[in-house]
């Protein structure tokens, strides 16, 4: 056997090779478990961990917004939504093709959702569809094993029973965009306050979403719960405004586009709060097209915009009690002198006119402001000086925020002579005193500052701040300091303002239960009537175009003898103060005053 | 037959058990016990439904490879032939009777049990190939008309079985033959050819891969390429090894084969969950004892006399090898996803019965080392 030997070298040789061969991929096994094991073993612990725990989310509701007497005004309703994570789906046509048949989709819809899924991020939940109703929803829920990546989700929608009344007031939601994210952090649901008490009080709404830290199964479906918050739903809110008033003042303001306001002259309670036109805040909350967008924005009426705050408009006849008070308390007229209208006051060349062209002849204090008369207030704004008006308006809070609790409030302007060097580098010219005298000029206040205004002058000369929301601290009211003997005139030409023949306001006098209204107009000017027009006969208000016509203003308060409420009306452009804005609070108020009355007739009885 | 132990008698039984190597037994044992643990752990902490039948084939399997070491060394010898030909048929009637299960044609139901010829097959090869190698002289292994037979036996099985369609099975079954060849002795030129041929081949056998072979081979390339899809495997996998770190979850706890991330948990992933459970230094000690196993066969082989026997042996443990290899790098993402169990550890009664039977085969041959065979 001469090759006996020869076969075992020759096979221990070959099983050398293989062997040595064995031993380096052995060792390269060992490596990569070393690898795997060790060296990169925090990262798949991580990814384990990932597959192994599912965080969810659980929305909380937001908080409900109540008027004063807890009727509801923002409300939550249940909404059941489907929405897809492309990443998640899998097979992405056929989870689409699945879902597109249980939601009863067109192949229109199916080709539309599947080039949504496929043009955005993979990793975004689509909504697939909203406000399913129950039978649907279920049908999905049942058939989830078979759609990958499709989560069924009880959404929280928005509900504004009031709709346009409550538009600016209430505000509205929308959906959270990354900025949302960015200021207040991820949301708990997808709304997110856009405006007013929805914007302002979002913290306090938007409650504190429940987490359930879940172990899941492969195919998502929850195995154990490992730790479990409940979260915190969304605080409820209560508003000081009265819906029935509100609602009223709403509908009474169509057609114009301004502002009314009621509010408490002891609290600052505001009971009514109205901008108008409005909006349909349940519109806005589901989301509008830009089209629709930008036609809003664009409007000359502003819709968006909440005038009550950010309307300025030069008060004009309506700052004549400010400016009264000012000469009573520097003594430079006194109640009985009396001043006479021809109905144009000369002054430097210059002549400046009195509303009534024929004059009002010998005025004394009180009619001065009940019949609005020019001439006396051109006179004694020369006597005080722009500074000591300046000092008045300011006293009565003109030219700063009044502090509500929502945000976006203009200050206004009260012009004096730093003011007009900063922004005009100009001297103050005494012209320029007499025409902010009659409250035009450079002077701008807001309907808000309006109303706190006229409060003070109803409550003795405190100012109030005003409160939307009951559970705000009232600030104390601040003592202006003016002569309760001066208040009382001015009080007393505001009653004759409304209640006499004479008065400017006398058609729009009330009597409910006793109770009056007093008050007094105003009627801005916007435009520049020039010498050829005032020599040809003014143009009235109805041949102009919209937004050359007077500002109409009315600012008053109620029950003539125990004053509770003031109220401030300005409609843009709307005409001579007292044909349109007076009429307007005259019905306010009955209303309100009425309401008053039958509530007291239903305690007593 | 010089110290045959089949007679019965108590002293033959004594002699028979003095003959075994029962280090390699328990080596075995060890590693089926690990199948059965893992198994337990697979099914969530339970016995149902693998693990139970895991031992159960341990158990079995472990007799039949005891029948198979009292099997006379020469009756191998001369069955070799007779039972390479009669898998050839088995395989054949799976062709025609088969089950078509998972889309693969690959086991053939018996009634009581299913098997798949295509995992005996190998050992029948083996047996066949080194009868052939036993009965040429050395000098001649390398003749070119001596080529012929052996790749018959090679070629004719995997032809089959490539029909099936099973790629893991048919890749084992020709590696393996070729570790027959190479041990052999065969010229190295032929080795340098086939490699050069296999290289120049690849994009026709490209071509004929099915859709779902060929994404195997793409997602292996990158995992990242279907993460959800084909490449799921490969890095559910990873991470399931990875995440058990140096000490491992402890058994029964890993997540990611209990909450069913890890597919085929059972069968060709299940080194994954003794890996995530028993952490790097467990996954260590299994390669140890695979390292041991085969490190024993290699010793046998070298012991062996005749060449029949060696090559057998030798053969088994190659065998053995490739697929404890190509099963822990595919795992480990190392190779592609090609279906290869572990063996002893992995769920399946062929795999298994096929292993313990080589065993079986490797016993007998050590016992009757030193009964002589001619060459040539």
């Amino acid at each position: 056997m001469a090759g006996f030997e020869d076969d075992a070298t020759t096979f221990t040789r070959r099983g050398l090779v293989l062997g040595v061969s064995q031993i380096a991929l052995f060792s390269l096994l060992a490596g990569r478990l070393q690898y795997l094991q060790v060296a990169r073993s925090d990262l798949y612990a991580t990814l384990a961990e990932d597959n192994r725990v599912n965080v969810r989310l659980m929305a909380p509701p937001r908080g409900q917004i109540f008027d004063r007497n807890k009727v509801k005004l923002a409300d939550n309703d249940q909404d059941f939504q489907v929405v897809l994570i492309p990443e998640q789906a899998g097979d992405l046509d056929a989870t689409v093709a699945k879902l597109s048949q249980l939601l009863g989709f067109s192949d229109r819809q199916q080709k539309d959702l599947l080039n949504r899924a496929r043009r955005g991020p993979k990793f975004r939940p689509l909504t697939v569809a909203e406000n399913l109703s129950w039978e649907t929803f279920s049908q999905v829920n049942l058939n989830l094993p078979f759609l990958s990546g499709v989560q069924p989700r009880v959404g929280d929608r928005r509900i504004y029973g009031f709709g346009d009344a409550t538009a600016h007031s209430v505000g509205y939601v929308g959906i959270e965009t990354k900025h949302d994210i960015e200021v207040h952090g991820n949301a708990p649901s997808d709304m997110v306050g856009r405006s007013g008490i929805e914007r302002y009080f979002e913290a306090a709404l938007r409650g504190e979403a429940g987490v359930r830290h879940v172990e899941v199964n492969v195919h998502g479906r929850t195995v154990r719960e490992l730790a479990f918050d409940p979260g915190r739903p969304g605080a409820d809110i209560e508003l000081t405004l009265d819906i029935s008033l509100q609602k009223f003042a709403h509908e009474r303001m169509a057609g114009h586009s301004g502002s009314a306001i009621v509010m408490d002259t002891q609290t600052g309670d505001l009971l009514c709060m109205v901008s108008t036109p409005a909006f349909d805040p349940n519109m806005l909350s589901q989301g509008v097209d830009t089209k629709s967008w930008n036609e809003m924005v664009a409007h000359e009426r502003k819709p968006l915009m909440n005038k009550v705050l950010r309307g300025q408009y030069s008060p004009g006849s309506t700052f004549k009690m400010l400016v009264g008070l000012a000469a009573l308390e520097t003594g430079v007229i006194t109640p009985d002198e009396t001043i006479e209208c021809t109905g144009m006051y000369s002054f430097g060349g210059e002549d400046f006119h009195c509303w009534k062209d024929e004059g009002h002849g010998p005025m004394r204090f009180e009619d001065a402001i009940a019949q609005s008369c020019d001439t006396y207030y051109y006179e004694i704004a020369r006597r005080l000086g722009i500074d000591n008006i300046e000092k008045m308006a300011r006293r009565f809070n003109l030219g700063q925020p009044t502090g509500i609790e929502i945000g976006g409030e203009k200050a206004g302007i009260v012009p004096g002579r730093d003011w007009k060097r900063a922004n005009y580098d100009a001297g103050w010219r005494t012209g320029e005193t007499l025409i902010t005298g009659i409250g035009q000029g450079f002077l701008l206040v807001t309907p808000l500052q309006l109303a706190v205004m006229t409060a003070s002058l109803a409550n003795g000369g405190f100012i109030v701040r005003p409160r939307l929301i009951r559970d705000t601290e009232p600030v104390p009211p601040q003592p202006i300091g003016v002569d309760a003997k001066h208040l009382a005139l001015v009080n007393r030409a505001m009653y004759k303002a409304v209640n006499r023949p004479l008065g400017t306001a006398y058609d729009s006098s009330i009597l409910i239960n006793g109770n009056r209204m007093n008050g007094k107009t105003g009627t801005v000017q916007v435009r520049r009537i020039s010498k050829d027009e005032r020599e040809s006969g003014v143009l009235s208000n109805k041949e102009l175009d919209w937004h050359l016509r007077d500002h109409s203003l009315f600012v008053g308060y109620a029950p003539h003898k125990n004053p509770r409420y003031a109220i401030s009306i300005v409609i843009e452009h709307g005409g001579g103060g007292a044909y349109v804005a007076a009429p307007i609070a005259r019905d306010i108020m009955a209303e309100l005053l009425r309401n008053e009355g039958r509530v007291r007739e239903a305690r007593a009885s | 037959m010089s110290s045959s132990g089949t007679r019965g008698s108590r002293e033959g039984a004594f002699a028979f058990g003095q003959g075994l190597n029962w280090g390699l037994i328990l080596t075995v044992f060890l590693l089926g016990l690990v199948g059965v643990g893992t198994l337990y752990s697979a099914a969530g902490g339970s016995f149902e439904p693998w693990a139970w039948r895991h031992g159960l084939r341990l158990i079995v399997g472990l007799f039949l490879m005891l029948a198979v070491a009292a099997l006379d060394v020469r009756l191998l010898y001369n069955g070799a032939y007779l039972v390479f030909g009669g898998l050839l048929l088995l395989l054949l009637s799976v062709q025609l009777f088969g089950d078509v299960t998972m889309g693969a044609k690959r086991w053939l139901d018996l009634g009581i049990v299913t098997v798949q010829p295509s995992e005996f097959i190998r050992l029948g090869m083996i047996l066949a190939l080194a009868r052939f190698y036993q009965s040429i002289h050395q000098d001649v292994v390398s003749h070119f008309q001596n080529l012929f037979v052996p790749a018959l036996i090679i070629l004719v099985p995997v032809a089959l079985i490539i029909n099936q369609p099973d790629l893991g099975t048919t890749i084992m079954l020709a590696v393996s033959g070729v570790g027959v060849l190479f041990l052999a002795g065969l010229n190295w030129r032929y080795f340098a050819a086939g490699a050069v041929g296999i290289v120049a081949t690849v994009p026709l056998v490209w071509q004929r891969l099915l859709d779902y072979q060929k994404e195997r081979v793409l997602v292996f390339l990158n995992p990242e390429r279907d993460p959800l899809g084909a490449g799921y495997h490969i890095i559910q996998s990873k991470i399931g090894i990875g995440s058990g770190g140096l000490f491992g979850k402890g058994f029964s706890e890993g997540t990611q084969s209990r909450l069913n991330f890890l597919p085929e948990k059972h069968t060709d992933f299940a080194f994954t969950i003794y890996a995530e459970e028993m952490g790097f230094i467990g996954s260590v000690l299994l390669l140890v004892l695979f390292v041991l196993l085969l490190v024993q066969l290699a010793f046998i082989a070298n012991q062996m006399r005749s060449q029949f026997a060696r090559l057998v042996v030798g053969g088994i443990g190659f065998s053995l090898f490739v697929y404890i290899f190509i099963n822990l790098a595919m795992v480990t993402g190392l190779a592609p996803v090609v279906g290869v169990p572990l063996p002893f550890i992995s769920y399946g009664g062929t795999s298994m019965l096929t292993f313990l039977l080589s065993i079986g085969v490797v016993l007998s041959l050590e016992r009757q080392v030193r009964v002589e065979m001619s060459r040539g």
